[in-house]
């Protein structure tokens, strides 16, 4: 295993002292803005991806472009959830000369502008809202993650025709905001189908009287849209009330600490069932197990925390962790195309190229769409005894193998 | 649009799979399952296109959405492909992202208020299988 991800406040020996890496550097930063100590598991599933690309291309021989072979480092900087701290994080990657962010996407309404000028780009790895890739409003910003556009259409075209009444439980961090957005957008087009929208406090541990609200509305399904610890206590506080509704979420739902939360109780995870961008492609399953078989290799496996009711110890898949992945691999072909790391050509050529992705679908973005997950690779799995499994009553999911994670 | 796979991605090779086919690769078996009876689709997004030799088979709400299946005789997966990108072009709609395999396809679309994609698959000789989800603006 070869971890070489520094800590943010590491002084670089660079000899740039405005922002752009050295004329003379053949190892060029992309910085990691994630939220390691407010959510550790998302933070640590980007950087890892990230890590796992920028030490194949190493192994391979770096990138070749213009004459010179290129290697990468990635850097982590932890915005803990706040947009402030995240913008202060791309100023310091860009003084540190970084040629890209890779971002979980918290404070991006400010963070983007500050990347434009500089012309690097962000790539958002994991938050889906709408409006937050526009090619030409923000034409360095690109995103590799479903987005909340599609996660809500699927949603729609999911659970409108099993005749639920949909209430909405979503939390105020930007994420859940996010969420009510697009949900509105998607479900707005059969008002019938919505019993409620309730909103929670992303950091109340206890929701019940918002659960009971959406209970007395009418409500036969709940859909969680917020954090993953909102996720945990609306399933706390339906359960605990002998509610048995049917709950779906975000791909939020699928944090690991979701389970942790409830390891008392399994039995509450059964059932629920998130949404999420597809792991395998049409082509099999196989080159996202060969990804990661080599993330299990590089890192270990990113226990859950929990077992199944036969002792097995549970593991996360790494799917978030190949959008970084797939973005630098991108951002490789990129400075291939653009023959060097002039950053107006690299910002130009991300728009041209593609890259084989993790699940062995094409990655890239091109004039007028930067988001590289379409709608239609939406797909929703459902908890079993702490594992997850995908559906078998929405056509595009029934067709997914299941991954194993144990 | 263009889309420049970039030659020298041999760097890149811990990322298996196939790269976009030819469609030659394997020989398809006959076609044995005849398809619905044709329909004519209601309420499409405006200038929505349908390709010459496309008949659509069923249309169903779901949700928001419209599914239209259908099916495409004597296409190849690379023809329909092309077919529908310079359809879309034609009407006036943006292609916003394409991705073709030795026996799938996947056009995605916006225009007419609405955006979507196009899904092609092969299982059998001179038929192209097409599935379509329109969702509105």
């Amino acid at each position: 295993m070869r971890r070489r991800v520094l800590a943010a406040l590491l002084v670089l020996a660079s000899a740039c002292t405005n922002g752009d890496p050295p004329a003379d550097a053949n190892e060029l930063l992309i910085a990691v803005n994630a939220p390691f100590s407010a959510s550790p598991y998302v933070g640590h599933t980007i950087l890892q991806g990230v890590q796992l690309a920028v030490d194949q291309i190493e192994d391979a021989g770096g990138v070749e472009a213009g004459g010179r072979t290129y290697t990468f480092r990635a850097q982590l900087y932890d915005s803990a959830l706040s947009p402030r701290r995240a913008l202060d994080n791309v100023r310091q990657a860009l003084e540190d000369g970084a040629v890209a962010i890779v971002d979980e996407g918290t404070g991006l309404e400010s963070t983007w502008s500050v990347a434009a000028q500089a012309q690097v780009p962000i790539c958002v790895v994991y938050q889906g809202g709408l409006g937050m890739v526009d090619p030409e409003a923000r034409p360095n910003v690109f995103r590799i993650a479903p987005t909340d556009h599609g996660v809500a259409f699927r949603f729609a075209e999911y659970l409108v025709p099993k005749g639920l009444k949909v209430a909405l439980v979503h939390d105020d961090s930007d994420y859940g905001q996010g969420g009510r957005l697009a949900f509105d957008k998607a479900f707005g087009h059969t008002p019938d189908a919505i019993a409620a929208r309730v909103s929670v406090p992303a950091a109340s541990a206890d929701v019940a009287p918002q659960v009971l609200r959406a209970r007395r509305a009418g409500a036969t399904a709940l859909l969680v849209w917020g954090r993953s610890t909102t996720v945990a206590e609306v399933l706390r506080a339906a359960r605990t009330a002998g509610w048995d509704v049917p709950v779906y979420g975000a791909p939020s739902a699928e944090d690991p600490l979701v389970r942790e939360q409830l390891a008392e109780r399994p039995e509450w995870v059964d059932g629920l069932t998130f949404a999420s961008g597809r792991m395998t492609a049409e082509v099999g399953p196989e080159p996202f197990l060969e990804f990661q078989s080599a993330y299990h290799d590089a890192f270990g496996r990113d226990e859950v925390g929990v077992t199944t009711s036969a002792g097995e110890t549970v593991f996360q898949p790494p799917d978030y962790a190949m959008y970084g992945y797939d973005f630098v691999n991108v951002l490789a072909a990129a400075i291939v195309a653009a023959n060097g790391i002039d950053k107006a050509a690299v910002l130009d050529a991300l728009e041209q190229v593609d890259a084989r992705g993790a699940n062995g679908d094409e990655r890239g973005f091109n004039e007028i769409n930067h988001d590289g997950v379409v709608d239609d690779d939406v797909y929703f799995a459902v908890f079993e005894d702490m594992t997850y499994r995908p559906v078998q009553d929405d056509p595009l999911s029934s067709t997914l193998e299941v991954i194993p994670q144990t | 649009m263009k889309r420049v796979m970039a030659a020298a991605l041999l760097v890149l090779t811990a990322c298996s799979g196939t790269v976009g086919g030819d469609g030659n690769d394997d020989a398809l078996p006959a076609c044995t399952v005849a398809p619905s009876p044709a329909t004519s689709p209601t309420d499409l997004p405006p200038n929505f296109p349908t390709p010459d030799g496309v008949e659509y088979t069923s249309q169903e709400p779901a949700g928001p959405s419209t599914i239209l299946e259908g099916t495409w005789y004597g296409a190849t997966i690379e023809s329909a492909f092309e077919g529908y990108k310079s359809a879309f072009v034609d009407a006036g709609y943006q292609i916003t992202d394409e991705e073709r395999e030795a026996r799938d396809a996947e056009v995605n679309f916006a225009g007419g208020s609405s955006t979507g994609q196009v899904r092609l698959t092969v299982d059998c000789a001179d038929r192209v299988d097409v599935g379509i989800t329109i969702r509105p603006g």
